[in-house]
């Protein structure tokens, strides 16, 4: 990855970060934000080795000197990482770093400090972090990344560069996804699905993925043609496949996305998350109107929320299902 | 990679650089012993990124040969591993070859290791050793420089820059000062040096000070101590010692020492070291070490010291000569022991300057050496 491949997938940020390297002004601690899946991690390698790069005279790092290399590789003794210790990154953590910057560097006077999920580090880490953070002796770079910037301490984002990471496109995405073997059908599902790590745990996402959209799309012809039927299909089918509260949730993101489908048909919209049912959504769309589709929007959305407050999960399908067939 | 070597020589070098390797290091390749075998001879390191003990093993010197090398190259062991298997291994030589993906092939009579190295591209490079900041000291000089100062540092990281001893060099004169904020302990000498050589600032942690004292023996033979930019090193014979030096600015100390002298007592170092430690007996276990000291007469001082639940002691010590005002000052005993104690003369002399006021206990056959302290507020 160079500063060229990731300019066309993150112009605004990358410009930032270059416009500091090219006018060697950078800040001693950036904040990189954006959701999982964006190149933040690519970029603060890439930021890490031009700070540290002997060989650089242009924003671009030389990528072949053994500083560059060893950045990379995760063992350059001036680049120093911390990645939670289970849930969080605890107060521990943050002063072994500490500890760490008091020392002048190992092999320039130059040091590099790349903080993973940083909105994962316990109240008492992020104070003691703090300290550190704001007198930074000699020359010095934090890299701090988070894909949710609120979980931040305010006094940490205040002492920091935040340089925001734009989502990626869905249909770009779903690109990739194809790219990595995925069919076009569970490409474009999977790169609307924000959990993706979750299904990625599977042991076969491809396979996974086919028989989750098999149970929406049944459950939904359920929904709107044979109600007496519904019940029986979750019990069957669902239950059984979406089965701890994350792989729930994204069943009820797979259900979202079928009924925004089923309005962007009506819309004559493209982009759609079931490319592959086109005939079964034009047929749904004919006998609905946008006014229902809408509210059986809303119950989906009322229904993950609830589903994040530890509501029953059966209860709350049989209660979702019953408010997707009346349509209010 | 491919060489021969000696084993009881390669055992001796392995060990040597094993000190400074840690098992829990952050970077996984500072785990390893990194090899490195060229026409000279071959080189080992080990590193926990704080310290790095280098040494050398040359082809052959005057008494004989101990290295053949078929084919120069490096690579990094392991060394929980490598350490263990290279002192059990039973011929008198080992042969040790590296193949592709940095395999490792340990040959020693009979006996056949196979190892996966790792990458020595990864290993950190040493300071490259261009700059003139170098001088010369003993190294038994170097060895007491250090234990009469290191015991002073701060074990406490509040202020991470008193947990080192900070070096100064001017016109030849090297001096060592540690402090922990309430003591300071200071030792100078003369080392070899070009005279314009100028050092301020370079501060050395002192665990890395108490692991080169260790490395160290009680030898008249000069090593080289080089200062570079991050790093200093001190040059043995066949091994070098890294330590990294600590960030931030030193505080001046040259200003603390008292010029003036209200009371001043000169008396024997052993009396006063058992005087404290009977005394300290007591206050050790109201854990404040406070002991309180007033002079009592012409040639005596008293010390006492009280524990509320246990009972107080008091001892009258003769003393060579005592000049100046009366005093009554206290202070921690223990700090005064523990400087007392790496003092190498038998007779003392204490400045006080008052009893808020910080006094110096300095040996009395010579000049390079000072102890500074606090007194303790007891009222």
């Amino acid at each position: 990855m160079n500063w060229n491949e990731l300019l066309k997938r993150q112009p605004a940020a990358v410009r930032v970060l270059q416009g500091g390297l090219q006018k060697e002004r950078l800040p001693h601690a950036y904040i990189f934000e954006g959701e999982a899946g964006v190149p933040k991690e690519a970029a603060a390698r890439l930021l890490g080795q031009a700070f540290l790069c002997e060989e650089r005279t242009t924003v671009h790092p030389c990528g072949e000197c053994s500083d560059c290399r060893r950045v990379l590789s995760g063992s350059h003794p001036d680049l120093l990482t911390i990645e939670p210790e289970g849930a969080s990154i605890k107060k521990g953590q943050v002063e072994m770093l500490q500890k760490e910057f008091t020392y002048k560097g190992m092999e320039s006077a130059k040091k590099v400090y790349l903080i993973h999920e940083a909105h994962r580090m316990t109240a008492s880490a992020g104070n003691s972090l703090l300290k550190f953070l704001e007198e930074p002796e000699g020359e010095t770079l934090a890299i701090l990344l988070t894909e949710n910037l609120h979980f931040l301490l305010d006094t940490i984002v205040s002492r920091a560069q935040v340089v925001t990471f734009a989502p990626l496109p869905e249909d770009e995405r779903a690109e990739e996804l194809k790219e990595q073997g995925y069919t076009n059908g569970q490409a474009a599902l999977l790169a609307r699905i924000a959990d993706r790590a979750t299904v990625e745990a599977q042991e076969e996402p491809g396979a996974w993925i086919v028989q989750a959209k098999t149970v929406v799309v049944q459950l939904t012809e359920e929904v709107q043609k044979r109600p007496q039927q519904v019940l029986l299909t979750l019990q069957e089918k669902w239950l059984p496949h979406f089965q701890d509260r994350k792989e729930q949730q994204i069943g009820l993101d797979l259900l979202l996305y079928w009924y925004r489908d089923v309005l962007y048909t009506k819309l004559k919209r493209l982009s759609l998350a079931y490319p592959d049912e086109v005939e079964r959504l034009h047929e749904e769309a004919l006998h609905t109107s946008e006014e229902k589709v809408s509210r059986q929007l809303e119950a989906i959305l009322d229904a993950k929320r609830q589903l994040a407050a530890n509501v029953n999960s059966q209860l709350l399908m049989e209660r979702l299902l019953l408010r997707l067939q009346e349509g209010f | 990679m491919k060489f021969t070597i000696d084993r009881e020589e390669f055992v001796q070098g392995v060990q040597h650089v094993n000190r400074a390797i840690s098992p829990r290091s952050t970077i996984n390749v500072l785990t390893g012993i990194k090899i490195e075998a060229d026409t000279d001879g071959l080189t080992l390191i080990g590193s926990d990124s704080d310290i790095s003990i280098q040494s050398f093993i040359p082809v052959a010197d005057e008494e004989k040969e101990y290295l053949q090398i078929e084919q120069p190259g490096s690579v990094v062991l392991q060394a929980k591993y490598f350490v263990d298997i290279v002192k059990k291994l039973p011929g008198d030589t080992i042969e040790i070859e590296v193949q592709e993906q940095f395999a490792a092939t340990v040959r020693s009579g009979a006996v056949v290791f196979n190892l996966n190295g790792l990458d020595p591209e990864e290993y950190p490079r040493l300071p490259k050793l261009e700059e003139d900041q170098s001088f010369k000291i003993p190294q038994h000089l170097l060895k007491d420089m250090i234990r009469q100062t290191v015991f002073a540092v701060s074990s406490q990281e509040t202020r991470p820059v008193l947990t080192g001893v900070n070096l100064e060099i001017e016109e030849g004169k090297m001096t060592f000062t540690a402090t922990d904020s309430h003591r300071l302990a200071m030792r100078s000498a003369e080392v070899e040096t070009d005279a314009s050589l100028s050092l301020s600032n370079i501060v050395i942690p002192g665990k890395s000070l108490t692991e080169l004292s260790r490395i160290m023996d009680d030898a008249e033979d000069l090593i080289e101590v080089v200062v570079t930019e991050t790093q200093v090193l001190f040059k043995f014979d066949r091994l070098m010692f890294f330590s990294r030096l600590l960030d931030g600015k030193y505080p001046v100390t040259k200003n603390m020492v008292p010029t003036q002298t209200k009371t001043d007592v000169t008396l024997e170092r052993n009396d006063l070291v058992q005087a404290l430690e009977r005394a300290l007996l007591l206050s050790r276990e109201a854990k404040n070490n406070v002991i309180n000291v007033k002079t009592a007469g012409d040639a005596l001082i008293e010390i006492t010291s009280v524990s509320a639940e246990i009972g107080k002691v008091q001892e009258n010590i003769e003393v060579a000569s005592l000049n100046g005002e009366d005093l009554r000052i206290s202070f921690n005993g223990k700090n005064i022991l523990d400087a007392l104690k790496v003092i190498d003369s038998d007779v003392i002399s204490i400045q006080f300057t008052g009893a808020m006021s910080p006094f110096v206990v300095r040996p009395q056959d010579h000049d390079q050496m000072l102890h500074l302290f606090s007194p303790v507020r007891t009222y």
